[in-house]
């Protein structure tokens, strides 16, 4: 069969599977196991299995579980609810200042855990209930949770760039520094579009009372600002020792656990119930992803032993006379749609093994150790925009779970259209202008 | 007829495979003129390098090229294979130990009984520490994180070292998250072709090996359904490799410690490192007590090394 | 249905939920060695065994704890047409798809079971039917630990993992027959 052949039916075989609606780690898995029996010819049966021992050293993967359980512990004992006091006091006197400081919740949070289910909890647990209460829009107020909880995976500690890390061969350290400045540039975008629209049409987003804002003394204010010491503390704990090299970033994400841990035993609220739920529930993440990577390493390591990854990049670099930009755009844009259908992980060790090689043999004018750092960051925003846009989307399905009966799904769906366009503006920023990326990275070269 | 296709995969990553194995893979594909072709796989690109053995055995791989430590092959030679300490001191001792000492036949003997073709022999570069802290002293080995080959790294723990065994593709990511603080690998033109001269700041010139010993392998049955004329261009192109990477690395070698701007070299007096050399030897007593093959390889070894030392300048000084 | 079909799917949900339950708690065992790790570092030599050992335990944790995270319903679903159906239309669906789960874990169980075979050295001397253990096979670092057990953990977790997928076809057939257990 040519190569082309094997490719083509091997992708739309598992699409079709896919749609059916049964798991997806079983779909990517059954695809790589019988195209390997059909098509691999001698020792084809031991294939899958041999390839996806790859997992068991990939130790940057021992953070993962790390990170979700951070992050369950932090919303489950309601870590952040000083801290969004303190936003609320301080920024609750403009028009859109609560949708404002949420954002700056969600940086704060994402500077404390790898993923977007931490900052969906927080945000729509504490802060969703007060922006509804004082009359902000809910469509509005949705939008600004999803979108901005996505950045967990953008700003460090980031478990997708850990995953693409290790799928690229690329060092971990410079890709979290590299995800700093577009994650605060796309949350700068973000309070932009709150502050323009809510100057335009106040009663999208109405200021704290004036009684309301009597009842905080000064005292009390300066009082808040404490709260932002914990994320700090928690930020600094993991990432100063791993950045200074005196611990590994597997070791630093222990650390960031017993941090949290402490935190939530002083302030009393480490309860049975929460030890319980983080822990039942980061085993279920954990074995989520974990499978889908199994399957995922088999799928790739018998793709590309069948000659099809050699074919898709003959097709486009040698074939098609694509030049890289055009060829780049083509592979952002099929990333956005496969992110409406995807899960990113899926997306991620499906895509990467085709896509990672093609990016590095691609003349964009920049150095090549550098080229696939940028590219992650790109590859880490199309994932915020894939959480956010139906009809397949990790925030989306969260929000749902967790939103108030008074927020429909058409609601949730419509909420995220202006912030999936923000996300866009910034994929193109950082696509535009790369040292958005790398100037940290290369200006703080850890050696 | 429809051509004979293989899968070869490499212990090496895709940079240093560029000069390693890629030339005589291509240079085979070529020169068989469609009637077989080889295609090149690299380091845990289809299968991880701990499962390349197995996967090698079953068919699932056809061809490999790596040493006998890296890829745990269950033989009583692996432990010879990349670094044994201390036993050789330039590149052409293999060819020699393999061709005239009789090295070859112990190992097609031990491979065939595990249903595998030893193909060919060939020898790469010396075994410098590369690391972030400079290393002056035997003290600062102590608690040293090192990535190295498993036998290297069971000799080395003797010293306080602690050797790690990664992904080869991930060492550089571990030496920037910490996990590493250096790596006992290679000579320094693998460090600079590799990358990793961009993670690491110096390079102690003592080495624990003067030539790691790598080979090509393939499954004996499907070596055995190749037809003869292409099982001795295989066997050609692969020999013919071996001339290659003893010119690349012999220059290589001299020319990055002078010219390479990146790393700051270092090293351990003579007097001192003795005491590592004088480990050596007992560590080979105590590998040669292993087993009988291990004995006879050991004394090979010795015999070889002795009349070296006796026969002086240029052989040894 | 059968009695011993349903005897099987709540035998096979009770172990998975132990089994699952214990894998759990494996995340507690990776945090004490990685903070091991991270304190004899600090004053003293690093332990040679930590990373190798942290690598195992989570291999455990992940391939034990697959069947009771089904049971949670963690793996998911591309289910933008599947949510919208009712139970029956899933259960039919199911019923076809499971296979694809059942295929899958089944070929990675046989590559698991020549690779615990392997790793165990086994060898069946003529006329015998029990095999005999050989060359052990160990891990190629310097710690170098035997790769048997947590091969055999492999073996099992893939197991598991099918009779849990066998054990939700099972259930598809009940609920097509309108026998929800
Ligand atoms: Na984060
Ligand atoms: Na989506």
């Amino acid at each position: 069969m040519p190569q082309e052949m094997i490719a083509l039916l091997m992708f739309s075989t598992m699409l079709v599977l896919m749609i059916t609606g049964q798991r997806v780690f079983g779909v990517i898995g059954v695809v790589a196991v019988v195209a390997a029996l059909a098509l691999w010819g001698t020792g084809g049966q031991a294939m899958g299995f041999s390839a996806s021992m790859k997992l068991m050293k990939w130790y940057p993967m021992l953070t993962l579980p790390m990170f979700v359980f951070m992050g369950y512990v932090m919303s489950e004992t309601r870590l952040a609810e000083d801290l969004y006091k303190m936003f609320h006091v301080w920024f609750g006197p403009v028009p859109g200042g609560l949708a404002i400081g949420t954002i700056l919740l969600m940086v704060l949070i994402s500077a404390m855990n790898g993923l977007s289910v931490a900052g969906m909890a927080i945000g729509s647990t504490i802060a969703l209930p007060e922006l509804l209460r004082r009359g902000y829009d809910k469509r509005m107020v949705t939008g600004v949770i999803q979108a901005g909880s996505s950045l967990g995976i953008l700003i460090p500690p980031s478990v997708v760039l850990v995953l693409y890390a290790m799928i690229a061969r690329a060092p971990v350290s410079q890709l979290w520094l590299a995800g700093v400045v577009p994650g605060l540039v796309m949350a700068g975008v973000f309070i932009l579009y709150i502050a323009i629209r809510s100057w335009l049409n106040p009663s999208l987003a109405p200021p704290l009372s004036r009684e309301e804002r009597a009842g905080y003394s000064t005292a009390d204010k300066m009082r808040l600002l404490g709260a932002g010491v914990l994320p700090l503390l928690i930020f600094a704990s993991m990432m100063g020792p791993f950045i200074m090299g005196y611990t590994s970033l597997v070791e630093a994400s222990v650390i960031g656990v017993a941090v949290t841990v402490l935190a939530a035993l002083l302030k009393g609220r480490f309860t049975r119930q929460v030890f319980e739920v983080a822990t039942r529930e980061t085993l279920g993440i954990s074995c989520m992803f974990m499978w889908i990577i199994l399957a995922a390493l088999s799928f790739g390591a018998v793709f590309d032993g069948l000659g099809a990854v050699k074919a898709i990049e003959g097709l486009f670099v040698d074939q098609l006379h694509l030049n890289p930009w055009t060829i780049l755009i083509l592979m952002q844009l099929s990333f956005l749609v496969m992110g409406m259908f995807l899960d990113d992980t899926a997306m991620l060790v499906i895509v990467a093994p085709l896509y990672v090689p093609l990016v590095a043999r691609l003349d964009l004018g920049l150095p090549p150790d550098q080229v696939l750092i940028w590219y992650g960051v790109l590859y880490t925003i199309t994932c915020q925009i894939a959480y956010l846009t139906p009809p397949f989307g990790y925030n989306l399905f969260l929000m749902r779970a967790f939103a108030p009966p008074e927020i429909s799904m058409a609601d949730i769906y419509r909420s995220v259209g202006p912030f999936v366009v923000l996300m866009v503006i910034s994929l193109i920023l950082v696509m535009v202008f790369p040292q958005i990326a790398l100037w940290l990275p290369t200006s703080l070269s850890v050696k | 007829q429809a051509p004979i296709k293989w899968r070869m995969q490499t212990y090496a990553g895709a940079a240093l495979g560029e000069h390693v194995v890629k030339p005589a893979v291509e240079a085979f594909n070529t020169i068989a003129q469609g009637q077989m072709e080889i295609e090149l796989f690299y380091s845990d690109q289809l299968v991880p390098t701990a499962e390349l053995f197995q996967a090698m055995q079953a068919g699932t791989i056809d061809c490999v090229q790596s040493d006998d430590d890296s890829m745990a092959s269950p033989t009583e030679v692996t432990v010879f294979g990349g670094y044994f300490p201390l036993a050789l001191r330039y590149s052409l001792d293999v060819p020699a130990l393999f061709n005239k000492y009789g090295l070859k036949q112990i190992w097609e003997e031990e491979y065939a009984a595990v249903g595998v073709k030893h193909i060919s022999a060939g020898s790469w570069d010396p075994c410098n520490f590369s690391t972030k802290k400079p290393l002056n002293s035997l003290k600062d080995l102590e608690g040293l994180r090192v990535f190295t080959f498993p036998t290297a790294g069971r000799f080395l723990t003797q010293f306080g070292v602690v050797p790690v065994t990664l992904p080869w593709e991930d060492v550089e990511v571990a030496l920037q998250t910490g996990e590493l603080d250096g790596l006992a690998w290679s000579g320094i033109t693998e460090v600079y072709t590799v990358g990793w001269a961009n993670v690491t700041d110096y390079f102690l010139t003592n080495n624990i090996s003067g030539a790691w010993i790598g080979h090509f392998f393939a499954n004996m049955e499907r070596w055995n359904a190749v037809p003869p004329h292409l099982q001795k261009l295989l066997e050609t192109c692969f020999e013919q490799s071996h001339y290659y990477r003893q010119h690349w690395y012999w220059a290589g070698e001299a020319d990055l410690r002078i010219n390479g701007g990146k790393l700051k070299l270092t090293t351990i007096p003579d007097e001192e490192w003795k005491t590592v050399e004088d480990a050596a030897v007992k560590f080979w007593d105590e590998i040669a007590a292993e087993s009988e093959v291990k004995a006879k390889v050991v004394e090979v070894i010795k015999k070889y090394n002795d009349t070296m030392v006796k026969a002086g300048p240029p052989y040894r000084f | 249905m059968p009695r011993w079909s349903i005897a099987f799917v709540r035998f096979i949900d009770r172990l998975n939920y132990r089994v699952g339950r214990f894998a759990m708690y494996l995340l507690f065992v990776l945090m004490a060695i990685l903070m091991w790790s991270t304190v004899t570092k600090a004053v003293s030599t690093p332990s040679l065994w930590t990373l190798e050992m942290a690598q195992f335990v989570m291999v455990a944790y992940y391939i034990l704890g697959g069947p009771y995270s089904m049971q949670m319903g963690s793996h998911v679903r591309m289910d933008l047409i599947y949510a919208r159906w009712d139970m029956r239309r899933k259960a039919w669906t199911d019923a076809f798809t499971v296979f694809a789960l059942i295929i899958y874990l089944g070929v990675m169980l046989w590559g698991a079971s020549d690779s615990l075979s392997y790793s165990l050295g086994l060898k069946w001397p003529d006329g015998s039917l029990l095999p005999e253990i050989g060359r052990l096979e160990r891990s190629p670092t310097a710690w170098r630990p035997h790769l048997w057990p947590i091969k055999m953990v492999l073996f099992i977790g893939f197991l598991l993992m099918l009779l849990q997928s066998i054990a939700y076809l099972i259930r598809d057939i009940a609920i097509i027959r309108g026998k929800d257990f």
